[in-house]
């Protein structure tokens, strides 16, 4: 990216004939810094989050270097406290809430609809500065001070006990917040007001459904998590005891607010995964898509069902049994618009004209690991196997099942897709599919293990376990250096594509959709005149294969 | 629209209508999120009474409702004038709605200056639990200090509010001094309007939770 940023600008002469497009439109450092292009936006998003993403994989990577032996011998409690906090926060606030929505849905969600930019354009750059604000201080703290609270700040823990540097980490928290209040707030009313003339609701991309079902959580939920944490801060700064039962609070009551966000937010992390999908199934199946509205509409009822199930994080912390069953209840309910999404695609995949390119690789492996991480959530959800696994690492296991696997690969699954209209540039298709395939192995060789272990009984967050776990500890963290070798191949080659690759032409899959029917990279406006939309979404041709 | 009263186009919308209607969505999405924000505080302040019930009604009987009463009559006239200052801003009148704008901007700071008053009066009967050097006035359950700080959460949080919002309607007014304003931001007047209209909608929500409710 930075050779991009740094190349001198060419002579007047060469320019000549050469097609204007969003990357060559000013090419100084200050041209980045102050573009309220959401392509150039999205393109900033993409490098900030890739750096973030890496120092909370190195976390994760001491995290598992450390258990691979029993007696915690390889680091200190209080070192791998920091270490998991560190890793959650990051990768939560700073990797996966953002990744997909900003990367992929600023550069995309304007051009799919036809729009020229997104409805507040300098509100967006904005987001972006709150953001990096907020991440570079949060970093500082997690590495200089460190947190030991784990990313969830329960209370009491982190008002009385913990000696760490809880009041900055949680300001930081609130910071990036409104980063997230100020993107959805952009997404909502763009996808309102900013279509193309005939781009009717029914007739969006799918992955434009799947982010205004985010936006929505982002904007209502957010704000939650914002006032949860101020009253965080003023029991832990002013004594203030919101949660304190000795004042009269009530510590629970965080954990409810906390989860009102919190639980939510999983779905900010892989509704835009599934919008993603959405895309990559059709585009390499060729084949219109299956069901178009129940999908459209299943992402609406995931957000909307996603409100009411956060009690299913709090089955053992003294919530009355008639709550327990609702939530109980409420978190089965959701699994149903999920399957409704996965039915839809394997039906689009069937019988199409199916290519086994690299975002389809990651695709039909995100689809087998969101089937297990979405059965492994209904064996959560129920009061009595709940009552077994809960606090082990089968929970571990579970989201991280949902939350890197199926939030990572879509991510990764949709650089792929659209990196030829991000950087005009064709990414070696050999070597995507080597990461591809590393990626699902190195992933489920790493996480599967821990459905195991939780089952046995290990308990989350503990540094030292008996021994006759030590077996699969050590499978576990073998698969994570395999997973580390994925994550470094689509960063080197893709970063080589950028200058040896070949240039890509405007449509290199025969994909549909708006974004496919301009130049790779876009021009600054993204399209020459206003498109007029007089086409259904995903109009592939449908053939039936020959037998 | 009357002549001298329209927007000027900005480069990502193809039409003045479009312009418009986007800036005021924008405003009510925003404005969702505030209410979350506030709801948040809400809760908590009615679960405490839920969980404590006699300590909340002893230190809300100590409340300055009259004081409360009054901020909500200032308020919702402070509404009235901003409504009429929308209208003038579309009717294209800039000197009657500039006027306007200046009486609702200081019917907010009057609110702040009762509002002070009320601390004050706070402060002299020793409801002040959060300074750990002055003894606090209403002693027993300790669920009465909860009550008191929360109340000073709420409402300085509003003012908070009420200070950008002041802010805002005078930064407006002030740019509205320029020739041709309405010509060109019509929109801004109302979308300013909506986020008093809200400061307002909350403190008519703070008013009865924790005043009027509790007694």
């Amino acid at each position: 990216m930075s050779e991009l940023v740094l190349r001198d600008a060419p002579p007047p002469v060469a320019t000549i004939g050469r097609p204007e497009t969003y990357l060559n439109d000013g090419q100084t450092i200050r041209s980045w810094l102050f573009t309220t292009d959401h392509k150039r936006i999205g393109v900033l998003y993409l490098i900030s989050i890739t750096f973030f993403f890496i120092i909370g994989a190195i976390a994760a990577g001491l995290i598992r270097l450390a258990l691979v032996v029993p007696d915690g011998s390889i680091l200190t409690n209080d070192i791998y406290n920091k270490l998991f906090t560190l890793h959650g926060v990051i990768m939560v606030w700073f990797f996966l809430v953002p990744s997909i929505p900003n990367v992929l849905g600023n550069f995309l969600l304007p051009i799919m609809i036809g729009a020229k930019d997104v409805a507040f354009p300098r509100l967006n750059l904005l987001s972006w500065y709150i953001f990096m604000g907020a991440a570079v201080f949060e970093l500082f703290v997690l590495i200089a001070g460190g947190v030991d609270t784990g990313w969830t700040f329960y209370t009491p823990l982190s008002t009385i006990y913990s000696n760490s540097w809880v009041i900055p980490a949680v300001l930081g928290v609130i910071v990036v917040g409104f980063s997230s209040i100020l993107t959805g707030v952009n997404f909502i009313t763009t996808v309102h007001t900013m279509r193309a003339p005939g781009m009717t609701w029914f007739r969006m991309p799918l992955f434009v459904w799947s982010m205004y079902a985010t936006s929505l959580i982002l904007v209502l939920a957010t704000p939650v998590l914002t006032m949860a944490m101020v009253l965080l801060f003023y029991e832990r700064a002013f004594g203030i005891g919101v949660f304190d039962p000795g004042a009269g609070g009530d510590p629970v009551m965080f954990q409810h607010l906390f989860w009102f966000y919190s639980h939510p937010v999983v779905y900010v992390m892989v509704l835009p995964g599934m919008g993603v999908m959405s895309e990559l199934v059709t585009a390499f199946a060729y084949k219109r898509v299956f069901g178009y509205t129940f999908i459209a509409y299943s992402s609406m009822a995931i957000a909307a069902i996603g409100f009411f199930v956060w009690g299913h994080h709090m089955f053992f912390n003294g919530i009355s049994e008639y709550s327990g069953m609702s939530f109980s209840l409420l978190s089965f309910a959701v699994a149903v618009p999920s399957a409704i999404k996965v039915y839809n695609w394997a039906a689009t995949i069937h019988k199409g004209e199916i290519r086994l390119a690299t975002p389809m690789l990651y695709a039909m492996g995100w689809i087998a690991l969101f089937v297990v991480g979405g059965i492994t959530g209904l064996f959560l959800a129920s009061l009595g196997i709940d009552a077994h696994v809960h606090d082990t690492y089968f929970v571990v296991a579970h989201f991280h099942y949902i939350m890197v696997g199926a939030t990572v690969l879509a991510f990764l699954g949709g650089i792929h897709y659209w990196w030829p209209k991000i950087t005009g540039k064709m990414y070696p298709e050999f070597w995507g599919r080597v990461s591809a395939l590393f990626m699902f192995v190195g992933f489920n060789m790493t996480f599967a293990p821990q459905f195991v272990l939780g089952y046995l009984g290990m308990p989350r967050r503990y540094h030292t376990y008996p021994p006759q776990f030590q077996f699969l500890n050590i499978l576990s963290s073998a698969g994570a250096t395999v997973l580390a070798a994925a994550y470094l191949f689509p960063l080197a080659y893709l970063l080589w594509s950028i200058r040896y690759g070949r240039d890509a032409p405007p449509n290199p899959w025969d994909a549909r959709g708006l974004e496919w029917t301009i130049p790779s990279p876009p021009p600054p406006h993204n399209f020459e005149e206003v498109p007029v939309v007089d086409f259904e979404p995903y109009d592939y041709p449908n053939r039936i294969p020959e037998a | 629209m009357p002549d001298g009263v329209g927007i000027e186009l900005a480069e990502q919308f193809s039409s003045a209508r479009q312009q418009k209607e986007t800036g005021e969505l924008g405003m009510w999405v925003f404005l969702l999120t505030e209410l979350m924000l506030f709801s948040t505080l809400f809760v908590s302040a009615l679960i405490l009474r839920m969980l404590h019930p006699g300590a909340v009604t002893a230190a809300a009987l100590h409340l300055k409702m009259w004081i409360g009463g009054l901020n909500t009559a200032v308020l919702i006239t402070s509404s009235f004038f901003m409504s009429l200052a929308i209208e003038l801003s579309r009717a294209g009148r800039t000197s009657p709605m500039r006027l306007c704008m200046v009486v609702t901007a200081g019917l907010g700071v009057l609110f702040l200056c009762l509002k002070g008053y009320e601390y004050y009066r706070d402060y002299a009967e020793h409801m002040t639990p959060f300074f750990a050097w002055r003894p606090y006035g209403l002693l027993g359950d300790p669920a009465s200090r909860l009550f008191v700080d929360l109340y000073y959460v709420i409402t300085s949080l509003h003012a908070v509010h009420l200070t950008i919002g002041i802010g805002l309607v005078m930064t407006m007014q002030h740019l509205a001094r320029a020739p041709g304003f309405l010509s060109r931001h019509a929109n801004r007047i109302a979308i300013t309007g909506l986020y008093w209209h809200f400061i307002d909608l909350i403190w008519i929500i703070v008013y009865p939770t924790l005043y009027v409710l509790n007694r």
